[in-house]
C-alpha cells in the first residue's frame, strides 16, 4: 500500500468512525466557555459591579486573551490581547498576587492603553489570578462597583472564589478535550479489530495515528496549547488493539459513558462487539 | 479545597475572635527602644517587583540602583535597568518602605513586566543577587508555584537567613504551594484594614505571622498615585518596620528581628 493509499484508508476510516459516533464534536463543547460566562455573570451580580471579564493565557502566542465578559460596559474587552506582565491584569497573572485598585489619579497611565481600546476606562477594579495547584492560567477582573464604593478585602476573597470556579471549569474542559482524544483513539482501536470494518494494515494505522495526532495538535494550538499529554494518552489507548479482553471492556465502558453524556445510546456498539 | 484567608485573623470584623490572643512571653517591648530615633540610614532594602519609578516624589531620590533579570531559556543575567516601573506596583512598595524608613537606600530588581513576566527562574536569580549584594531586607510581592523550584527557593531562603538578610513576603491568598512565602525563614505578611501604617499584628499560628496595613492604601503608582488593596501592600509596611529595627540594632539576625516585630505588635483588640 502506498503512503497515499494508506492515508486515504485512514481518512476513510476516520470518516466512518465520525459517522458512527459524533460524540467528539459534541464534547468539543463551548461548555467551558459557557461556564466561564456564568462565572463572570455571577461575579457582576453578586459583587454589584459594572463589568467582569476573564482573560486566559495562550502559550503559543504568549498573550493573555480576554475570552468572556459580563456587564454592558465590559463587552468591548472580549478578544482583546495583552502581553503577560503588562498592566494590572498582566501583573496579577505574573505575580499570582490578587489586588484591588481604585481612585487612580488622572496622570497615571494606569491600564489606559488596553482600557481605551475597549471604550471603557474603569475607576476601580479587582484582579485575581486563575490559579490551582498546577499553576496560573489566567486572570479574572471585576470592574467598578455600581454604587461607586471601593472594592475591599472581602471583594478580593469573593473574586478569588469565582476565579477558583473558573479555573476548575477550564481544567475540566481540557480534561474533556483529552477524553475526546482518548475516545477517538479507542474508536480507532475498535475499528481496527472490527471484522466488518475496513481492513487496516500497520502502515495505514500509522497514517491514521498521524492524522489524529495532527488533528489533536491543531486543536491544541487553537485552544491555547494544552500539553501533549492528551496525545500520548490517545496513543497509548490506540495500542489497545493488542489489549486484553478486560482492557477492551474498559474502553467500551468509557465509550458508553461518553456517548451517554452526549445523549446517545451505545448499546448497538456493545451488541456489535459481542 | 478551602481557601486560606490569611487576612481573616487580622481584619476588624474577625480580629476579636481570639486567634491572635496569647500570653506575651516577654511582655511588651517599647517601640522607642525597638526602633526609636532611626530612619533606616545605612541600610539597603531590595524591592523585587515590577521596577521602581526613580523620579517619583514618593521615593525621595533614595533609589540607588535599578536592575532587571533577563531570561534566556534557563539562563539568567542581571542587567542595568532604566529606573522605570512597567506597572506601578514596585513603585507602590518602594514608596511605602520609604515612608516608614526614609533614610534607607532602595534597590529595584525588576522581574515582572512584559519581557519577563515573573518566571520562577528570574525570581530565583533576583533573590540570589539581592542576597549577594548584602542588602538588609528584601521585599517580595510575588511567589512561585513551581514545585520544581521548591528546593532552589528553600536553599536561597536558608542562604538569606544565614547571611543575615531578612526576606519579607506578601502572603499568597491562593491555594497550593507558594515559594518562598510559606517558608519559616521568611516573614510572611497579610493585610489588615486599619488605616494606620503603625498598626501591625502578630499571629502565633503560622505560616502568615504578621498582619499590616493593606486595605485602601494610598500609594505611589506609575505616574501618579492610587488607592490599592492587597497583601502585597501590607508586606512593604513590615519591610519598612524591619528596616528601622535593623538600623536601631545593627547586626541583629532575622529571627531577632521577627521577635522584636512580634514583641512590638499591637494588641489584637
Amino acid at each position: 500500500m502506498t503512503d497515499d493509499a494508506a492515508g486515504a484508508a485512514a481518512l476513510a476510516l476516520l470518516r466512518s468512525v465520525a459517522q458512527r459516533v459524533d460524540v467528539a464534536s459534541q464534547l468539543e463543547s463551548p461548555a467551558g466557555e459557557t461556564i466561564l460566562r456564568s462565572v463572570v455573570d455571577a461575579a457582576v451580580v453578586l459583587m454589584r459591579a459594572e463589568a467582569a471579564s476573564i482573560a486566559l493565557y495562550d502559550p503559543p502566542r504568549d498573550r493573555l486573551v480576554f475570552r468572556v465578559a459580563a456587564g454592558e460596559q465590559g463587552q468591548g474587552v472580549v478578544g482583546l490581547e495583552i502581553r503577560p506582565g503588562d498592566g494590572v491584569a498582566g501583573y496579577v497573572f505574573a505575580s499570582g498576587e490578587p489586588l484591588a485598585i481604585g481612585e487612580t489619579t488622572v496622570d497615571s497611565r494606569f491600564e489606559r492603553g488596553a482600557a481605551e481600546q475597549t471604550g471603557y476606562v474603569p475607576r476601580s477594579l479587582v484582579a485575581v489570578p486563575l490559579t490551582d495547584d498546577a499553576g496560573t492560567i489566567g486572570v479574572l477582573e471585576v470592574l467598578d462597583r455600581r454604587d461607586g464604593s471601593p472594592f475591599d478585602l472581602a471583594d478580593i476573597e469573593a473574586a478569588t472564589v469565582f476565579a477558583r470556579q473558573a479555573t476548575v471549569a477550564i481544567r475540566a474542559t481540557s480534561l474533556e478535550r483529552e477524553t475526546v482524544g482518548l475516545l477517538r483513539a479507542a474508536l480507532l482501536a475498535l475499528a481496527a479489530r472490527d471484522d466488518e470494518g475496513p481492513a487496516l494494515d500497520e502502515r495505514a494505522l500509522d497514517a491514521l495515528v498521524g492524522a489524529i495526532a495532527t488533528d489533536l495538535d491543531d486543536r491544541q494550538a487553537e485552544d491555547g496549547g494544552e500539553s501533549r499529554g492528551a496525545w500520548r494518552l490517545a496513543d497509548a489507548v490506540a495500542r489497545t488493539r493488542t489489549a486484553s479482553p478486560d482492557q477492551m471492556a474498559l474502553v467500551l465502558d468509557i465509550l458508553e459513558a461518553l456517548a451517554h453524556r452526549a445523549g446517545r445510546a451505545t448499546s448497538r456498539y456493545r451488541a456489535g462487539r459481542r | 479545597m478551602t481557601m486560606p484567608a490569611w487576612s481573616e485573623a487580622f481584619i476588624s470584623a474577625t480580629r476579636g475572635s481570639g486567634r491572635l490572643s496569647r500570653e506575651r512571653p516577654f511582655g511588651h517591648l517599647d517601640r522607642a527602644e525597638a526602633f526609636g530615633g532611626v530612619d533606616g540610614t545605612g541600610l539597603t532594602v531590595a524591592v523585587i517587583d515590577s521596577g521602581v519609578e526613580a523620579n517619583h516624589p514618593a521615593i525621595g531620590d533614595r533609589l540607588v540602583r535599578s536592575v532587571r533579570v533577563e531570561v534566556d531559556g534557563d539562563s539568567t543575567e542581571i542587567v542595568g535597568d532604566d529606573g522605570s516601573d512597567v506597572v506601578g506596583h514596585g513603585t507602590a512598595a518602594a514608596g511605602i518602605i520609604h515612608s516608614i524608613a526614609p533614610g534607607a537606600e532602595l534597590v529595584s530588581i525588576r522581574v515582572l513586566g512584559p519581557d519577563n513576566r515573573g518566571k520562577g527562574v528570574a525570581f530565583l536569580a533576583a533573590l540570589e543577587w539581592a542576597i549577594q549584594q548584602g542588602v538588609s531586607v528584601v521585599n517580595l510581592s510575588l511567589s512561585s508555584k513551581s514545585e520544581a523550584l521548591y528546593a532552589d527557593f528553600h536553599a536561597l531562603a536558608d542562604q538569606a537567613y544565614f547571611a543575615n538578610v531578612l526576606l519579607v513576603s506578601a502572603a499568597n491568598n491562593v491555594p497550593g504551594p507558594s515559594y518562598p512565602s510559606l517558608f519559616a525563614a521568611v516573614v510572611s505578611v497579610a493585610a489588615h484594614d486599619i488605616r494606620d501604617p503603625w498598626v501591625w499584628f502578630y499571629n502565633p499560628a503560622p505560616p502568615v505571622e504578621f498582619g499590616a496595613y493593606g486595605v485602601d492604601v494610598n500609594v505611589a503608582w506609575r505616574g501618579g498615585r492610587s488607592v490599592v488593596t492587597g497583601n502585597s501592600f501590607a508586606a512593604p509596611h513590615i519591610s519598612g518596620l524591619a528596616t528601622l529595627i535593623r538600623a536601631k540594632h545593627p547586626g541583629i539576625s532575622p529571627f531577632e528581628t521577627k521577635a522584636i516585630l512580634a514583641a512590638t505588635a499591637n494588641d489584637p483588640t
